[in-house]
C-alpha cells in the first residue's frame, strides 16, 4: 500500500507540471500523512541533510570544469585532433564524433554539456558533408550519454552518496565499460555507413595531425591528471574535481588564451545555478528516501522480486529493465535519486557488489537519456541539430540498441567491469 | 512574474561568491596537502556550508527562471483553459511546499541555534537558516503568480513552467570560437 | 498506565554492530515488561539520518530515539567531548565506573538540557591503530605517516601532536584511500577494522587503546514528558539490562574480530606501559586546549574521580 500511496502522488503530482523536486516533496507528505506522521521537521532536516555533503561538492566542480573547457576551447580542440586522424575515412565525421564523445567524456562529467559541444560542433559539418542527418544526429546522442559512464561522472557522484559506494571505484570501474559503449557505436555506424557514398575531407598531413595533437595536448592532459590521480589516489573525488576546475580555467586563460577574466563571472554562475538546480532535486530526493525507508518499501519490492532473489542473473535482469523502463520517462539524476534508496538494500541484501551494479546502473540511467518519450539528449541534439523528435528518434535506433547491448552483455559477464577493476585498483 | 531584479541580481552575485570561495579553500588544501603536507581545518567545513547556501539560493533562482526539472508532457496536451487549471493548482501545491518547509525550519530554529559545527564553531542556524529564504521568496512567487493569474496576466509561454529537458543547460553560442580545425583548407570538403 | 506505543529507533551503523544486540535486548524487554504494548522498529545504516540528523530529529520530537557515539554530540553538549581525549581510559572497568557514575551522571543532565533523555551508556569501545608503514611501538613511529582521522578537532590534534598527518575523510571514501595509499592509515575499534576489510590493504595493527568512545541512547525529552512513569521505568530499566548486552557483545566480537584480523595475516603489536605513558605526556598539550571547551566541571569531576578509581585498583 505504501508503494501505491508514494508512485502514486509522485506520478499524479509530476503529471499536473509541477517541478520534480516539488513532486518529491509532496510524494513525501503524502506518504507521511499515510503513517500518521505529518512533520513539517522531518521535510526540512532531510532537505538540509542531502546538501550539506563533502562528497557532493565534486558536482559544482565538476560542472565548473565543464563550463571552462567548453569556453576555453578544449572540446573544440579534442574534435579537431579527432578530425585529423580519423576524419579522411569513409563516414570519417562519424568515427569523429565517437572518439571525439570518448575522449570528451573523460573530461567532463555531463552527457547534456558534451552532447551540446559535439551536436552543434559537427553536425553543421555532417550536413554539409551530406550525411543522413537524422542518423548524425542519433550517432552524436548516442556518443554524448558515454560522458556519465567515463569518469569524471556527475551520476556516479550522485549514486555514490545516496549508496554509500565508493566514488573512486565507481570512477575506475566505468572506465572500460564506456569504452566498450563507443565501440559499439564505432561498430554500428561502420556497418550502416559501409555501403554509402558520402564526401569525406581529405587527408590530412601527418605534421599537421601532429600539430593538431600538439595543440590538444593541454586538454588531454586533464584525464592523464584526473584518473591517474584517482587510481594512485592523490586525490579523492571531490579533490579530482576541484583540480580539474582550475586546470581547465588555467588552460584557458593562459594557454589558449580564449576565456577571458571577465567570463569567469558568467560561468561561474552558470555552473552554479546548474548544481543547484540538481542539489534542491538531491535535497529534495531526501524527503522519499528517508519516508521509502521509514515505510519500509524496500522490504516490500524485495518481496516483490522474491522468485528471482537467489538468482543473480535473473535479478540484475529484472532490475536493469525495470530501470530502463524507468528511464525512458524519467530524468538522468531523479531516477538515480529515486531508485537507489529503494535498489541499494535489495543488491546487499542479494549479495551483488555495489560497484558493479552502479556501473551498470548508471549506463542504464544514461541510455535513458536517448530513449523516448523523455529524452533530455535528444532535446539537446533536437535543438541545436534543429531536426524534429521523430526524425531523431528513427536515426538513434540502432545506435540504441547498440548500447542496450553492451548493457545486457555487461549483466551476462560481470568480469568485463571487475577484471578491469581489479586491475586499476591493483598496486 | 514578480519582478525584482536588483534582489535577483543580488541572489546571483552571492551564488558566485559560494561557488568561488568553495573553489579557492577547496584547491587550497590539495595544494598544502601536496606542497606542504598540512592542510587547514575549515576546508572540509565551510565549503560543505557554502554549497547548502548555494543549492537553497540557487533554487530560488532556479525557480524565477523556470529551471527546475519537470515533465511537461502531459500539460502540453491540454486546452488552454486546463494548462490555467493546472498551473494554479501547481502554485498553490508550491506554496503549501514553502509553508512547510518555513515551518520546519521554525520548529527546529533553536535546535539548529545551540548546535554548533566541531571545527569554526559556527551556529547551525547560519547554515540551515537559508531555508527560510528559499521557502519564503519562492513561496511568495507562488501567491504573486495566483494574483496575476486571477488579474489575468499571466502569458501563454509562461503556463509551461518546468525546464524542457535539457535545454535549458546549454546555449550552443557558448560554444564559441570559430570551427574545430585551425587550417582553412582541411575545412573545406572534397569529393573522394 | 501503558498505551500501544511503537517506537522508531535510529542508528547509523550496519545490523551487524553490537548496537543491533543491544537493541535486540531493549526491544525483548520493553515487550515482556509492558505486556508487548511498546513496540521498538529500529533503522540501520544511517537510513533515518547520519547520527547529527537523527539527534536533532529527536530534540525536535519528531523521532523517538537514536543510538549514537558520544563525539558527534560534542556540537551540542561540549563536554561530551570528553570522551574524545586520548588515552583517558586505561581499561573497559574504568570506562564503565566513569560512565555508571557519578560523571556519566552529570554529562545526561547536560543532555537533558538539551532535550534527550539519556537511557544509558552503551560502547563503541576501544579504538586501535593500523597502518601500512611499520609497527607503532612509540609516538615517534607515527612520524610523517597519514592518519585518516574522523572530523573531530580532538582527534586530530592528537594526531597531529603525535607526529602524523591528521587527514579528515568520509569512512566510505577510507577503504579505497588505504588501497591506493592516499593515507597510510586509520584507527577503528576492531570490528570496523574487520567488517570494513581495512586488513586487505593494510599490514600493520597496533593495540594503541588511545581512545574509548562511548555510545548513548537517547530519547525525546518532548516524547518523554508525555509518557506514563510506568512507561519510563520500562524505558529505564531496560535500557540498563540492554547495556550491560550490549558491552558483553562488544567485548565478545572484539576478541574474536582481533584474533579474526591475527588469521588474516595482520601484524599485530601492543603497546609497552612505559610507550603508553610517553604518548600520555607527548598528548599533554591536546588536554589544554580543550579543557576550557569541555568545561572545568566535568574536567575536575572526571580527574577526581579516576584518581579515586585508580587509588582503590592500583
Ligand atoms: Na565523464
Ligand atoms: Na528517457
Amino acid at each position: 500500500m505504501t508503494i501505491v500511496i508514494f508512485v502514486g502522488s509522485l506520478l499524479g503530482a509530476m503529471a499536473l507540471g509541477l517541478p520534480i523536486a516539488f513532486a518529491l516533496i509532496v510524494s513525501g507528505l503524502a506518504l507521511m500523512a499515510f503513517m500518521g506522521m505529518l512533520d513539517p521537521q522531518i521535510v526540512v532536516q532531510s532537505m538540509w541533510d542531502g546538501a550539506n555533503s563533502f562528497p557532493l561538492l565534486a558536482v559544482p566542480f565538476f560542472m565548473l570544469a565543464g563550463e571552462f573547457m567548453n569556453a576555453g576551447g578544449m572540446s573544440r580542440r579534442i574534435i579537431a585532433m579527432a578530425m585529423a586522424w580519423v576524419g579522411h575515412l569513409r563516414g570519417g565525421l562519424g568515427f569523429v564524433a565517437v572518439f571525439a564523445a570518448i575522449l570528451m567524456a573523460s573530461l567532463s562529467g555531463s552527457a547534456v554539456a558534451d552532447t551540446a559541444a559535439l551536436a552543434s560542433i559537427l553536425l553543421p559539418m555532417m550536413r554539409q558533408a551530406g550525411y543522413d542527418i537524422h542518423r548524425s544526429g542519433g550517432l552524436i546522442a548516442a556518443g554524448g550519454i558515454i560522458a556519465p559512464v567515463i569518469p569524471p561522472s556527475i551520476g556516479m557522484i550522485l549514486y555514490g552518496v545516496a549508496g554509500q559506494v565508493s566514488i573512486t571505484k565507481l570512477f575506475l570501474a566505468g572506465i572500460v565499460p564506456g569504452i566498450m559503449m563507443g565501440v559499439a557505436l564505432l561498430i554500428t555506424w561502420w556497418w550502416l555507413a559501409r555501403r554509402e557514398i558520402l564526401t569525406t575531407p581529405p587527408k590530412v598531413p601527418l605534421r599537421e595531425r601532429l600539430r593538431l595533437t600538439a595543440d590538444a595536448f593541454w586538454a588531454m592532459l586533464l584525464p592523464v591528471v584526473i584518473i591517474g590521480g584517482l587510481k594512485t589516489g592523490v586525490f579523492t573525488p571531490t579533490e579530482a574535481a576541484v583540480v580539474a576546475a582550475v586546470y581547465a580555467m588555467f588552460v584557458g586563460l593562459v594557454i589558449y588564451r580564449e576565456l577571458r577574466i571577465a567570463d569567469l563571472y558568467g560561468l561561474m554562475l552558470s555552473a552554479a545555478k546548474t548544481t543547484a538546480v540538481v542539489m534542491f532535486l538531491v535535497a529534495a530526493a531526501g524527503i522519499s528516501a528517508w519516508l521509502i525507508t521509514a515505510s519500509n518499501i524496500p522490504a516490500q519490492l524485495a518481496d516483490l522480486l522474491a522468485p528471482v532473489m537467489d538468482n543473480r542473473l535473473l535479478l540484475m535482469l529484472a532490475l536493469m529493465v525495470i530501470v530502463l523502463i524507468v528511464g525512458t520517462a524519467l530524468d538522468f539524476a531523479p531516477t538515480i535519486l529515486l531508485m537507489v534508496p529503494v535498489l541499494m538494500p535489495i543488491i546487499k541484501q542479494a549479495g551483488i557488489d555495489p560497484v558493479y551494479f552502479g556501473v551498470l546502473f548508471i549506463m542504464n540511467n544514461a541510455i535513458g537519456l536517448i530513449t523516448p518519450p523523455v529524452g533530455t539528449v535528444l532535446n539537446v541534439v533536437c535543438g541545436v541539430g534543429r531536426m524534429s523528435m521523430s526524425n531523431l528518434m528513427k536515426g538513434v535506433g540502432p545506435f540504441l540498441l547498440a548500447q542496450t547491448a553492451v548493457l545486457f552483455l555487461l549483466v551476462l559477464f560481470p568480469e568485463l567491469v571487475m577484471a578491469p577493476l581489479a586491475w586499476f585498483t591493483a598496486r | 512574474m514578480w519582478n525584482g531584479t536588483l534582489f535577483f541580481r543580488i541572489l546571483d552575485g552571492i551564488l558566485v561568491v559560494c561557488i568561488a570561495a568553495m573553489l579557492v579553500m577547496v584547491f587550497g588544501n590539495v595544494v598544502l596537502r601536496a606542497v606542504f603536507n598540512s592542510g587547514i581545518d575549515v576546508s572540509e567545513e565551510l565549503p560543505r556550508f557554502l554549497f547548502v547556501w548555494m543549492t537553497f539560493i540557487g533554487a530560488v533562482i532556479g525557480f524565477r527562471e523556470g529551471a527546475h526539472f519537470g515533465v511537461d508532457a502531459l500539460v502540453r496536451l491540454l486546452p488552454r483553459a486546463g494548462k490555467k487549471v493546472c498551473w494554479a493548482i501547481n502554485q498553490v501545491i508550491m506554496l503549501v511546499c514553502c509553508a512547510v518547509i518555513v515551518q520546519g525550519t521554525l520548529l527546529q530554529h533553536d535546535l539548529n541555534a545551540t548546535n554548533h559545527a566541531p571545527v569554526t564553531g559556527l551556529s547551525m542556524i547560519w547554515v540551515f537558516g537559508v531555508t527560510y529564504l528559499t521557502g519564503g521568496v519562492i513561496g511568495l512567487m507562488c501567491i504573486v503568480n495566483l494574483v496575476r493569474l486571477a488579474l489575468g496576466k499571466v502569458g501563454d509561454d509562461e503556463l509551461i513552467q518546468v525546464e524542457e529537458e535539457g535545454m535549458g543547460e546549454v546555449d550552443p553560442n557558448r560554444l564559441k570560437g570559430p570551427g574545430p580545425l585551425a587550417s582553412p583548407n582541411t575545412l573545406k570538403e572534397t569529393a573522394p | 498506565q501503558t498505551a500501544e506505543r511503537t517506537m522508531r529507533l535510529s542508528a547509523a551503523v550496519a545490523q551487524d554492530h553490537p548496537f543491533a544486540a543491544g537493541v535486540s535486548a531493549l526491544t525483548a524487554c520493553a515487550a515482556e515488561k509492558s505486556g508487548g504494548k511498546m513496540k521498538i522498529q529500529s533503522f540501520w545504516n544511517a537510513a533515518l539520518g547520519s547520527d547529527m540528523q537523527a539527534v536533532q530529529l529527536v530534540r525536535g520530537g519528531s523521532l523517538d530515539m537514536v543510538v549514537a557515539s558520544t563525539s558527534p554530540l560534542a556540537s551540542l553538549v561540549p563536554a561530551m567531548g570528553v570522551f574524545d581525549l586520548p588515552f583517558l581510559f586505561e581499561n573497559e572497568t574504568e570506562a564503565d565506573r566513569i560512565l555508571d557514575g557519578a560523571v556519566g551522571q552529570q554529562l545526561s543532565e547536560k543532555l537533558q538540557g538539551v532535550g534527550l533523555v539519556n537511557l544509558a551508556y552503551w560502547e563503541n569501545g576501544f579504538r586501535n591503530l593500523t597502518n601500512s608503514r611499520r609497527p607503532i611501538q612509540k609516538w615517534e613511529d607515527l612520524g610523517g605517516t597519514k592518519i585518516r582521522v574522523m572530523q573531530n578537532p580532538v582527534f586530530m590534534d592528537t594526531f597531529s601532536t603525535l607526529g602524523a598527518n591528521a587527514v579528515p575523510m568520509a569512512f566510505s571514501e577510507l577503504f579505497t584511500a588505504l588501497e591506493t595509499r592516499a593515507v597510510d592509515g586509520q584507527e577503528n575499534p576492531y570490528a570496523n577494522i574487520e567488517t570494513g576489510k581495512f586488513y586487505e590493504a593494510q599490514k600493520y595493527l597496533s593495540v594503541t587503546n588511545h581512545a574509548y568512545t562511548p555510545a548513548v541512547i537517547l530519547y525525546s525529552k518532548k516524547i518523554w514528558d508525555g509518557l506514563s512513569s510506568a512507561e519510563r521505568d520500562v524505558l529505564q530499566s531496560c535500557a540498563a539490562v540492554a547495556r550491560t548486552e550490549e558491552r558483553r557483545v562488544n567485548r565478545e566480537q572484539s576478541e574474536k574480530s582481533l584474533a579474526r584480523l591475527k588469521d588474516l595475516g595482520m601484524q599485530v603489536n601492543e603497546l609497552s606501559a612505559e610507550e603508553r605513558k610517553r604518548m600520555l605526556q607527548k598528548v599533554a598539550p591536546v588536554y589544554e586546549k580543550h579543557a576550557a571547551t569541555i568545561g572545568a566541571e566535568t574536567m575536575t569531576l572526571l580527574q577526581s574521580e579516576l584518581g579515586q578509581l585508580r587509588k582503590a585498583n592500583p
